[in-house]
């Protein structure tokens, strides 16, 4: 199964739009009910941070392979402001939208693999891989 | 030259076999097959070396050597001491070939060692991956047996349900514990969960970290957990970590646990007729006779 | 898209059966806040077995909504969520500790029922 899918993230609804697909290719790569959840939720927070912080940007799913075993491969890319405080975002509670502050570090622990790049005003990209038990 | 050399080896095959039985008898006393029989021993090594004949004589790997190796895997042989042997084959037979062979030179020499090495190499890469293969298959099975006992879930009573816990608990498992759990407490429809810790060995951060997850877990289902089975030692350790276990309750054994389930669910346990009772009946019997 | 809520007796009743997306949701949490001024109900159950999804946006909605029933004297209990659900709001690390929570709607309302009689 080797396939690249992405989803913009313009709107709002885009948000659901997203997580629906991600569920259907996590379902289709093999992982359980709670693993779906964990990686829709995942999807979620990253589809929302692009919308509430760069606007626009896409989220894009591939299934990955590695010596011996599965994955999903989660990638979510904006042109938006970009992160200033990177060490920051990633503590729990920290939160400049009034959220919960738990988004990227919740991600993080949804996820196996997690990665983030990010330069002030240059935009982000977050890598999040998640492997088939 | 190829032909040559197997020439020799074939050709005095007799005092090759005397030579190895030597050097590996000499190993037999020290080593890890001190508990086997000597006629045991004895045929295993003549087989053994036989074997080694065989597919050098054929060069290539026989079925012989798949038969052997899997009957030794079976009675339970160490590989070392088939790498042992094949090694001290290495030894006696390069010996061996240097002292029939007239000119030495360094040529000669590593046309020898490369011939040897060409024959020996492939048994004992054989050998190897026969083993390895055996030891992952029993290392696979033995996970599957794991996750099998993992953790099951007892319905005792309407809406009471205890899980006990067996064993050391790593992420993996914990992750599956907690995924057992909650599918059960919504299959039993169970409004307390008495998660039993009487049978793990070690309480660290780490497992409670996950034990307290699945009691959170199991709140927000809207089920309530009690952990049970908390001995001394583990009482101590989770202080002594700073592990906070306030937030839901937690009794020493699964007797008093169960009993307040019973509390939570609104019931209580009575006595159908009590021991004073009892006595009381017995005495007025006696006083009427 | 806006979710149905039901009264019966003193009572709300809303099963989400929908994927939640956030102007749904704050939609949501407008519609019930009103409707129990309307109604002066004493307790609310939000039934949440057909939900698949729990962000930390939509945790965040409905704990507002519970705390902000609570003051408006309206005793809110969540029930029905899903194992899985539950599983990847602790991986958040969303407790949602203040919230009252119960297996299904019937004991849901049990619960209510006990908390408003205490």
């Amino acid at each position: 199964m080797d396939f690249q899918s992405c989803v913009n993230i313009k709107k709002e609804w885009d948000i659901v739009g997203a997580r629906q697909l991600g569920r259907d290719i996590a379902r289709k790569i093999g992982f359980g009910t709670v693993d779906q959840a964990r990686i829709a939720t995942a999807i979620s927070e990253l589809a929302r941070n692009i919308y509430l912080y760069a606007g626009t940007g896409k989220i894009c799913f591939e299934a990955i392979e590695d010596m011996n075993h599965k994955g999903l491969r989660i990638v979510a890319m904006d042109d938006g402001p970009g992160i200033k405080e990177l060490s920051q975002v990633m503590e729990d509670g920290f939160s400049t939208s009034g959220g919960l502050g738990a988004g990227l570090p919740g991600v993080k622990r949804l996820m196996d693999d997690f990665d983030i790049q990010s330069e002030d005003g240059k935009g982000t990209e977050i890598k999040a891989v998640k492997w088939l038990r | 030259m190829d032909q040559k050399l197997k020439d020799i080896v074939i050709g005095h095959s007799d005092d090759i076999v005397k030579m190895w039985l030597e050097e590996v008898n000499k190993k037999k006393s020290s080593d890890y097959t001190a508990t086997i029989s000597d006629e045991l021993f004895e045929s295993t090594n003549r087989e053994f070396v036989n074997v080694i004949f065989t597919s050098i004589e054929k060069s290539g790997l026989t079925n012989d050597l798949n038969d052997f190796s899997e009957r030794l895997i079976n009675l339970g042989w160490p590989l070392s001491y088939l790498t042992d042997g094949m090694q001290v084959f290495r030894r006696v037979i390069t010996e061996y070939i240097l002292k029939q062979s007239e000119q030495i030179d360094s040529d000669y020499f590593a046309e020898v060692l490369r011939k040897v090495d060409g024959w020996v190499d492939p048994v004992i890469n054989q050998l190897v991956n026969e083993y390895s293969g055996s030891w992952e298959h029993i290392v696979s099975l033995q996970r599957v047996a794991l996750q099998e006992l993992s953790a099951p879930l007892i319905p005792v009573m309407d809406n009471i349900t205890i899980m006990p816990l067996i064993g050391t608990i790593d992420t993996e498992r914990a992750k599956l514990i907690m995924e057992n759990l909650l599918d059960g407490v919504i299959k039993h429809n169970a409004e307390v969960v008495l998660i039993d810790i009487t049978g793990v060995p070690v309480v660290d951060t780490m497992v409670a970290h996950h034990i307290i997850q699945a009691a959170e877990a199991v709140r927000l289902i809207g089920s309530r957990c009690i952990l049970v089975g908390i001995r001394p030692e583990i009482a101590q350790t989770i202080v002594n970590l700073g592990i906070d276990l306030g937030k839901f309750p937690t009794k020493s054994s699964l007797r008093k646990g169960f009993k307040s389930a019973l509390e939570l669910t609104n019931r209580t346990i009575e006595d159908v007729q009590s021991k004073e009772q009892d006595i009381e009946n017995l005495i007025d019997s006696l006083n009427r006779e | 898209m806006r979710i149905p809520i039901l009264k019966l007796h003193n009572y709300l009743l809303i099963s989400i059966q929908i994927d939640l997306d956030d102007q749904t949701a704050i939609q949501f949490q407008e519609d019930l806040l009103s409707k129990i001024h309307e109604s002066g109900a004493t307790g609310v159950v939000i039934d949440l077995t057909s939900v698949d999804i729990i962000d930390s946006f939509i945790a965040k909605v409905l704990g507002d909504v519970v705390t902000m029933s609570d003051l408006m004297g309206a005793k809110v209990v969540l029930t029905g969520i899903q194992p899985a659900v539950a599983m990847t709001l602790i991986d958040l690390g969303i407790h949602m500790q203040d919230v009252p929570t119960a297996l299904d709607l019937e004991q849901g309302l049990i619960k209510l029922r006990q908390e408003l009689e205490e």
